[in-house]
């Protein structure tokens, strides 16, 4: 298996690894590692004038080199995301700029379930807080 | 070539040996020994045949056999598929039933398929959890129909060593089935003794043997009366069995890398050892790790080592940059699958897939394997890490 320049950057050296503690801080995971892929992302939330927006993000992956690279990219992308907002980029995208093979589209949709969760657990948590 | 990749991967292939490559050279070009050894009305066809007839003895001498029993091939492949083709060919009348291991390399694997496909039936023994086989259970799967049964001496992925002599014992005393050996592994790194194991039909390959590409033979006992249809006509070279002019240089090559090992085995299986013991040493410090075929008769040069808490493919990439490896057997991991072998002896999924398979050679050396114990090491914790293994950060006792 061959990897692109961006694949490689962020699966040597990725950015954004680990997790967040805090009340403002919101989880979400996706996958498992028994099935191959799992991937977990952790979001500070603070706000700017009016609006939530993601602060922060980390995460941690079980995975191919393109999963620990997608998930690293879209921890670092976050910063300033509305938690209402789906991936910084679509999956499909994610996949032509790390050069996956297309067989691997469905572990990149273990990265932005993973995402999705960490949102919607924030999103209900200021929902209900709104309420 | 510093920043070459240690090469840890002596099981995939080999370079050839200089004293190989300077003979298979002399065979070569106008001024060398370039006739058809098929050739018998001169003297280049004479010449090139004494050359031929030169290396097969040097098989037969490094193999324990007679120089009649060697029939040259293209390579083990199409020797393991002679050798099943064949038999199963020759006997189709007396049976067509054949006898296997869940283990076996895939060109025994596929010709079993195929002969499934054409109506035999295959019985395929798992190993037990280290990856031998008990001789006896391989004796048990043997019935009055069986024409065939066929074991490889030493696992390519696992480095487990069968006991090729207790099953041929014990088989032909039940049956009257052909034993086929595939030793593709074995050259250089245990004794292989073609006449003492009792066996029938044994493969081998130049390449795992510092000979070249392209080399192989299969041993076919004449003394026991084993009987074989040729897979090729045309020519009626090496006995019927294999038309097809000989490739002077590869057998002489071939030949040549066989002596030398076989003189050499001694000395290198001490210092193999050593080693491999080191590289395992350091290997067992990070610690979440399995040696696979650690409780069975094993040869040294093959250490396949299971992380657990890794991916495989990142595994595999993390140390790529560094280190010439492969994970599961090197015909099968472009597919990216978990290895069968490893799935044979239970492992599950995840487990089979994060192995690595370190295979040391005549050019390795005590830095090659610190070098490859510290990018294993870093590569594994790293990965852990970034997965939030419960290991990740901290050292623990080898399992």
């Amino acid at each position: 298996m061959s990897y692109n320049e961006l694949t490689r950057r962020y699966f040597h050296d990725p950015a954004c690894i680990g997790t967040l503690e805090g009340p403002d801080c919101y989880r979400g995971a996706a996958g498992s590692r028994s099935a191959g892929t799992w991937v977990q992302f952790d979001i500070r939330l603070g706000r700017a004038g009016a609006e939530p927006r993601v602060r922060e993000a980390r995460f941690l992956a079980f995975g191919c080199p393109h999963v620990i690279a997608a998930a690293s990219l879209v921890a670092e992308q976050a910063e300033g995301a509305t938690p209402e907002s789906r991936l910084p980029q679509s999956v499909h995208a994610l996949r032509e700029r790390l050069e996956a093979p297309v067989e691997k589209l469905g572990r990149l949709f273990v990265v932005e379930d993973a995402w999705i969760a960490a949102l919607q657990a924030a999103h209900s948590h200021i929902t209900q807080s709104s309420c | 070539m510093s920043a070459s990749p240690v090469y840890l991967d002596y099981a995939a292939t080999t370079p050839v040996a200089p004293e190989a490559a300077a003979r298979m050279t002399e065979c070569l070009t106008r001024d060398g020994t370039f006739g058809n050894p098929g050739s018998a009305s001169h003297a280049y066809g004479e010449e090139a045949s004494a050359r031929v007839e030169a290396a097969r003895a040097q098989v037969a001498t490094a193999l324990g056999a007679e120089a009649a029993d060697i029939v040259f091939t293209s390579g083990a492949t199409e020797a393991n598929n002679l050798a099943i083709f064949g038999t199963a060919q020759y006997y189709k009348d007396a049976g067509r039933h054949i006898v296997t291991a869940r283990t076996e390399h895939k060109s025994v694997l596929d010709p079993c398929r195929e002969l499934e496909r054409r109506g035999w039936t295959v019985t395929y023994l798992k190993p037990g959890a280290e990856g031998a086989l008990d001789p006896a259970r391989v004796a048990a799967a043997v019935r009055p129909d069986t024409v065939l049964v066929s074991i490889m001496h030493v696992n390519n992925e696992t480095g487990v060593i069968a006991d090729v002599g207790a099953i041929a014992a014990l088989s032909t005393r039940i049956g009257n089935a052909r034993i086929h050996v595939d030793a593709a592994q074995s050259v250089g790194k245990c004794e292989v003794d073609f006449a003492a194991l009792g066996v029938d039909l044994l493969s081998v390959s130049a390449h795992k043997a510092y000979g070249p590409k392209g080399a192989g033979a299969l041993l076919v006992s004449r003394r026991r009366g084993a009987h074989l249809m040729p897979m090729l006509y045309g020519g009626g070279q090496e006995g019927g069995l294999r038309s097809g002019t000989v490739a002077t240089h590869q057998a002489v090559g071939m030949g040549a890398a066989f002596e030398i090992a076989s003189a050499a085995r001694g000395t290198e299986h001490g210092r193999i050892a050593a080693l491999g013991e080191r590289l395992w040493g350091a290997l067992r410090e990070v610690g979440g790790v399995v040696l696979n075929g650690a409780a069975a008769a094993r040869v040294p040069h093959v250490v396949n080592v299971s992380f657990e808490g890794v991916e495989g493919e990142s595994l595999l990439a993390a140390v790529q940059p560094h280190l010439a490896v492969s994970t599961g057997s090197a015909c099968t991991s472009a597919t990216q699958e978990p290895s069968y072998v490893l799935r044979a002896l239970g492992r599950d999924d995840r487990l089979a897939e994060s192995s690595l398979r370190f295979s040391l050679g005549r050019f390795t050396n005590e830095a090659d394997i610190d070098t490859a114990a510290a990018v294993v090491t870093r590569a594994v914790e790293r990965l852990r890490r970034i997965a939030g293994h419960r290991d990740a950060g901290r050292r623990i006792a080898g399992t």
